[in-house]
């Protein structure tokens, strides 16, 4: 009994103190920085990836692989840290800050990136540190929107591109007499009314997925010239962003061109539905969902395309809006400011952003280059890719605050909470009102909060 | 005749459960001549992993720590009790507080019923018994992460549940969002949890005497009468702590609420754990997480109070469930 009154006391004690709690025993392994040669001769570089579940042996002998590269340039070896998910790197990321150890190189998530700046723990790059990676201009220009909140603060270098496009079903495009995705929502809807038949549902989408829905209203609200974050102004409860919750919503409850279930599906649940061929589009997804679509009924039959950029109820893109087709979407690489090993890290993001490496893994993985070169190559060598690099051109940074994090949780809890009236076949616009309301309260508190900590 | 028995079984039940093992251990521990110096290292480490963290959360909580400051977290803000007045006026902690309260209570009150029963299903031997009882075990040794997986498949829009219902003319329902989340995870949370009153509940009986059922036997008492005043007051002790118990371990079940209806939770289903954690960890608000954290300690202090006075009570002589 003492044991269990121990174990009640030490777990509320553990959910109180969660960051400190693990920060004692997540500092690890960083010693090895000590002593050695220079050219990184007996030193260890500490590197954290996103573990690649979908294809692990590959992702395994791409790590063997860098590492004996690593090795044969620097002489240093490669220690490989990975997390399954954001918030395992989240938690990373907060005890080796606090501690002032851990990993020396992290790849973060582009949206992670302006929070990770905000914590002022990471390196930027001056003009020096960049020729030490290769040089800034190796890269796609688009990749390095979000790189800091301007060229002079940079701390990410793009490593991947995972920009947004629509898959289709060129089949049942086919069949329903239709060329190719329209470039309007409107037009693009009165297709997906077209493509819904019996069974079969014109778009597939997860309206409970944790990442994408905001996606929509993010972009919708861009391309009718509402970017969200004004400066320090939060612009959520706006008629814009109402349209935009509307229209996406809408498409379930009122042009049923959703499967029902879709209410409770994430991502992977739509892919699976598009992959089998149910539903004719599937919205806002990557180059990465040509590994499930190839493995799949839909093989061959199914194409990439831009989304659209002319905001609903627009026949053409209006004035002042952005026509935008994604976010800045992919990996960044960050160096901690507490490493020691500065200039292995910097060789180890040269190799990682070389035109080989780049190349190698896009075919490994389907991640689009960010150096420039490699980016060339690939669309060359792959012209169905073109659209995908189109949307990159087209893909446009979310605001870059340290309160970004906070207002996508803002905009996702929206769709959170219409769940339940989404299911019951309708949104009123008063709930969503009153959701946008309370979504453009928190995003506030989040950028005063933001530019007090200034 | 029923006033024999209670009597009778009163008066065995006293030195019976005196002279349990637990309080006799209880009893020489608390004997002055004992080494008491030996429990040294426990009560370090007791500081180590309790008193210290706790007095760092309570000072925590009063700081202004956020994604901004943590690089330096010793000298972020001091803010005083600024969190814990946010957390009252601006946040959904009262709401998550109700709705903690509602759902460990109520899987309580279900599970209790469901696991003495269970235990009076084999308190008799039988031919199976004993696959029967490790069978019992199944949903209590599966990990969380195993539990909430599962019900999460099974309950979705297009999932098992559902088509099972409206295969049997029923109508499919909404499980992980909206009112019903709040019923689905008390549903779940019962599942998993009720095997722990029924472990209490058959330790308590084991603990009747054999004489005891056999006096009953003699007096001619019948099954209910032998029930209600031979064998309840066996259990009432132990089926009472495992209330207590079982009710935090409700309050405190972060894993199947996240699990089951992820982060941001639908508004129906905020307790406090999943609460905390989306404060701490996705908002990145530490000072805050840590305030709410606090009051959601106070908040388990409570039945945590009854427990610790039901266990200092259990010493003694006069043992058994009185509070």
């Amino acid at each position: 009994m003492n044991n269990s009154r121990t174990r009640i006391f030490g777990a509320v004690v553990l959910i109180s103190l969660g960051s400190l709690a693990v920060s004692g025993c997540g500092a690890d392994n960083n010693s090895a920085s000590a002593g050695g040669a220079v050219n990184g001769q007996g030193k260890t570089l500490d590197v954290l990836v996103g573990a690649n579940t979908n294809k692990a042996e590959q992702f395994k002998a791409w790590q063997t692989h860098i590492a004996e590269a690593f090795k044969k340039q620097t002489g240093a070896d490669l220690k490989f840290e990975t997390f399954a998910n954001a918030n395992d790197e989240l938690s990373k990321i907060q005890t080796s800050v606090v501690a002032g150890q851990g990993p020396d190189v992290y790849a973060v998530g582009t949206t992670f990136t302006p929070t990770a700046y905000s914590t002022d723990a990471f390196v930027k790059f001056d003009s020096k540190m960049w020729d030490k990676v290769g040089g800034r201009d190796r890269f796609v220009p688009a990749t390095l929107g979000i790189s800091g909140p301007d060229a002079q603060n940079e701390v990410g270098v793009p490593f991947t591109s995972r920009p947004y496009v629509l898959a289709y079903n060129t089949e049942l495009f086919k069949q329903a007499g239709l060329d190719k995705p329209a470039s309007t929502w409107d037009g693009l809807l009165d297709q997906a009314k077209k493509l819904t038949t019996g069974s079969t549902y014109g778009f597939a989408t997860g309206y409970a997925d944790n990442y994408t829905p905001w996606k929509f209203a993010w972009a919708m609200a861009n391309q009718s010239g509402n970017p969200l974050v004004d400066g320090k102004t939060a612009r959520i409860d706006d008629p814009a962003v109402l349209k935009a919750y509307q229209t996406y919503f809408g498409w379930l409850t009122k042009d049923k061109v959703v499967n029902p279930a879709a209410v409770g599906w994430n991502d992977t649940q739509a892919a699976a539905d598009f992959a089998a061929g149910q539903s004719a589009m599937m919205l806002m997804t990557t180059a990465s969902s040509k590994v499930t679509f190839d493995a799949s009924a839909v093989k061959g039959k199914y194409a990439y395309a831009v989304m659209p950029t002319v905001p609903p109820g627009q026949a053409s893109a209006p004035s002042g809006g952005q026509p935008v087709s994604s976010i800045i979407s992919g990996d960044n690489l960050v160096v901690a400011k507490y490493s020691e090993n500065q200039d292995l890290a910097a060789a180890y993001i040269k190799l990682l952003t070389s035109e080989d490496e780049q190349i190698n893994y896009n075919k490994l993985f389907g991640d689009l280059p960010t150096n420039a070169t490699a980016a060339k190559k690939v669309q060359d060598a792959d012209p169905s890719l073109s659209p995908i690099i189109d949307s990159a051109s087209k893909a446009k940074t979310t605001p870059f605050t340290g309160a970004w994090g906070d207002i996508q949780l803002a905009l996702t809890n929206v769709v959170v909470q219409a769940r339940p009236d989404l299911g019951n076949g309708s949104v009123s616009e008063a709930t969503l009102k009153a959701a946008l309301a309370k979504a453009q309260k928190d995003a506030q508190a989040s950028l005063d909060r933001a530019s007090a900590s200034k | 005749m029923s006033t024999t028995i209670k009597k009778d079984a009163a008066l065995r039940r006293a030195p019976e459960l005196g002279g349990q093992p637990p309080a006799k251990r209880r009893r020489t521990v608390s004997e002055r001549n004992r080494p008491l110096w030996m429990l040294t290292p426990g009560a370090l480490l007791i500081g180590l992993i309790i008193i210290v963290p706790l007095i760092l959360g309570i000072y925590i909580a009063m700081l202004q720590l956020d994604q901004y400051t943590i690089r330096k977290w010793i000298s972020a803000p001091f803010i005083g009790l600024n969190n814990f007045v946010e957390a009252f006026t601006s946040t959904d902690l009262v709401h998550a507080f109700g709705n903690s309260v509602g759902f460990s209570v109520i899987a309580t009150v279900i599970t209790v019923p469901i696991g003495i029963y269970a235990a009076l299903a084999t308190q008799n031997a039988y031919r199976g018994r004993s696959l029967v009882r490790s069978m019992f075990l199944i949903p209590y040794v599966l990990p969380s992460f195993v539990v909430g997986s599962f019900w999460r498949t099974m309950l979705q829009h297009d999932g098992i549940i559902n088509k099972a219902l409206t295969g049997l003319g029923l109508p499919a329902g909404q499980w992980l969002t909206g009112p019903a989340s709040f019923w689905v995870l008390i549903l779940v949370e019962v599942w998993a949890a009720w095997p722990f009153i029924y472990l209490m509940a058959l330790s308590g009986l084991q603990s009747v005497d054999q004489e005891v059922h056999e006096a009953a036997a003699i007096d001619g008492a019948l099954w209910w009468t032998k029930l209600r005043y031979v064998i309840f007051p066996y259990l009432r002790g132990p089926v009472a702590l495992a209330c207590l118990i079982a009710t935090l371990h409700h309050m405190n079940n972060f894993s199947l609420a996240f699990l089951l209806f992820g982060v941001p939770a639908p508004f129906d289903v905020q307790v406090l754990p999943t609460l905390v954690y989306s404060m701490s960890f996705t908002s990145l608000r530490f000072g805050m997480g840590a305030a709410m954290a606090l009051i959601s300690l106070l908040l388990i202090a409570i039945p945590l109070y009854f427990y610790l006075k039901a266990v200092r009570l259990d010493t003694g002589t006069d043992a058994g469930g009185k509070k």
